[in-house]
């Protein structure tokens, strides 16, 4: 394209998908006042009120509501990637009936809206009696149709060499799994982060499965978004600043390996 | 799909059942049992109606809360709002990301990787942040989009959220600033995975930028732009939480903004519309989550043939 083109695209969408976010950050320093004036880029002062007022406990517990969406996430990411990575291998390397009808039942998580599916799982999840439990929430999430079909493509690309060596060793699949496991480490935590994130932003079903005493990050937010609590609006940017630094943190420190294992995983 | 002869291991099933057991015990629990349920629900008869059946004319059968759903005039609106919310957010990605991804290609190299982290930060955040943001900086007389873009062109401020007809354009903008970045990201990599030669050949050719854009970009990235298609159709049938926290839970003015899954919150939990009439609901997400689904189905049978 045009020499000047590019940059300047660029340039134009970076400013609006980045510059809000630094308005964001700023303006939780920010009173109502200042923040109502969206043109105003830094605060008077940098008092950390809004911080102050979430951790100090008065809304509610905003230190567990943490732990809790991390617990969720990155427990769930865990389980997710050890599940689906299991069966992409068997269904990239394996020979065995029933693998066609696998990979159509991962295909079909993909493919149905999982929101649709809310309403259903909160009525299995309270005929269970498991509503109101973290741990069943997270077992929920784990049967992921993205990560199956990622891992099938992943495994693929491992060297055949590598499993006539098992064979010849005397090695189970379930041993030669879980020795290529450190091969597949760029695309374990490409996974890994992308589930996460997943977990991280899902509302639909900890609303409906989980108690007003059990809040995640996006009911958290939604709850200091209600105007009937009149909470200054620096403790919901506040809020939304916290729950980007998970998120923001381990695409930096992964970015480059993530990109790689996509780059990978587009060509496969 | 994975090729039936296929697979260098063991013949032995059993070690395959070992290693798949957890993902298919936990399908099976809770996808399969739940998306039975669902449709068991479906087909029960909805506690509103129970026990007023005399005089109503309401005679229930397995299929009549899905003609409820069908006739339910609130329910169209959900769809026709899904369908443009869906649509909508589909192309403006698609063609921003596209064209976003050879302008992040096309620049020097130490600068793609910051670009392309930069673009993802919409996506870091969680939609409710992303709609309290969208409220307070872009809403507005003197938010960002009346004052940077309105105002300068020449019209009045617009009433982002009050107005019916901003409603829906302001969910669209939302979900087009939160997945740009990932389909950007996802477009650059299949870009720098096309051979390095046929730029080189255009090159040597003369060829003008958009005969680059038609002959070696988009057939290059055609299947890329088909999945990503995929993904943002499932995602925007099943949006909530921006439209949600953007709008408290509700529809909006005139229901303006009422996407499909709001519809069945609402029709499913006393905290919508009161109606508790969560056979409805279920018939309603039966009825649409199928739908997309096929409708997902044809276009990975579509991307197949393109393959061939």
């Amino acid at each position: 394209m045009n020499r000047l083109f590019s940059p300047i695209l660029t340039g134009l969408v970076l400013l609006i998908t980045a510059y809000p976010f630094a308005w964001m950050f700023l303006s939780s320093f920010k009173t109502n006042r200042e923040i109502y004036q969206p043109g105003k880029m830094l605060p008077e002062s940098f008092d950390p009120f809004a911080y102050k007022l979430l951790f100090s406990g008065e809304l509610f517990d905003f230190t567990a509501v943490l732990v809790r969406s991390l617990l969720l996430a990155g427990g769930q990411a865990i389980f997710a990637c050890l599940v689906t990575a299991a069966t992409g291998f068997a269904l990239a390397k394996g020979r065995f009936r029933g693998k066609s009808l696998l990979f159509w039942a991962a295909l079909l998580i993909i493919l149905y809206p999982k929101q649709a599916m809310s309403l259903a799982l909160f009525e299995w999840m309270a005929r269970l009696e498991i509503t109101g439990n973290l741990y069943g929430l997270m077992l929920s999430g784990v049967a992921s149709g993205l990560g199956v079909i990622f891992f099938t493509q992943v495994f693929r690309k491992v060297p055949d060499e590598l499993i006539d060596l098992a064979k010849v060793e005397g090695q189970s699949p379930f041993f030669c799994f879980f020795t290529l496991l450190p091969l597949i480490f760029p695309a374990l935590c490409t996974y890994g982060i992308l589930h996460f994130f997943l977990c991280w932003q899902e509302h639909l079903l900890p609303l409906l499965t989980l108690g007003s005493d059990q809040l995640t990050l996006p009911l958290a937010l939604a709850k200091l978004g209600d105007s009937s609590y009149h909470t200054p609006e620096a403790v919901g940017l506040a809020a939304g600043v916290l729950a980007m630094i998970p998120l923001f943190l381990l695409f930096g420190y992964f970015f480059r390996r993530v990109r790689t294992a996509l780059a990978d995983w587009v060509v496969s | 799909m994975p090729n039936k002869r296929a697979g260098h291991l063991w013949g032995n099933s059993g070690s395959f059942l070992f290693l798949t057991s957890p993902f298919l015990l936990f399908w099976a629990f809770f996808w399969v049992v739940p998306l039975f349920t669902g449709v068991d629900l479906a087909m029960q008869e909805s506690q509103q109606f129970s026990g007023s059946l005399p005089g109503t004319g309401y005679t229930h059968s397995p299929f009549s809360n899905f003609e409820r759903a069908i006739n339910d005039p609130k329910f169209i609106h959900s769809l026709e709002n899904t369908s443009l919310f869906v649509g909508g957010s589909i192309l403006i990605t698609l063609g921003l990301s596209f064209f976003l991804a050879i302008s992040v290609y096309e620049l020097n190299k130490k600068f793609q990787g910051i670009c392309l982290f930069l673009l993802l930060i919409p996506s870091f955040a969680l939609p409710g942040s992303l709609a309290t943001l969208f409220y307070l900086f872009f809403h507005g007389k003197s938010g960002a989009l009346n004052q940077f873009l309105v105002i300068p062109l020449g019209f009045d401020p617009i009433n982002w959220m009050m107005d019916p007809s901003w409603i829906l354009p302001c969910l669209v903008l939302q979900a087009v600033w939160r997945w740009t970045g990932v389909i950007t990201l996802v477009l650059y990599c299949g870009i720098r995975a096309i051979p390095h030669w046929q730029f080189e050949v255009a090159r040597i050719e003369g060829a003008t930028a958009w005969t680059k854009v038609r002959t070696i970009l988009f057939p290059g990235t055609r299947h890329l732009l088909l999945f990503s298609g995929i993904f943002l159709l499932v995602d925007g049938v099943a949006a909530f939480s921006g439209a949600y926290n953007l709008l408290g839970g509700s529809g909006g003015v005139l229901d303006a903004g009422l996407l499909f899954v709001t519809y069945a919150y609402q029709v499913a939990f006393p905290g919508g519309s009161g109606r508790f009439d969560l056979p409805l609901a279920s018939a309603a997400c039966v009825l649409v989550a199928g739908t997309t689904a096929c409708f997902a189905w044809l276009l990975l049978r579509v991307r197949k043939r393109m393959g061939n």
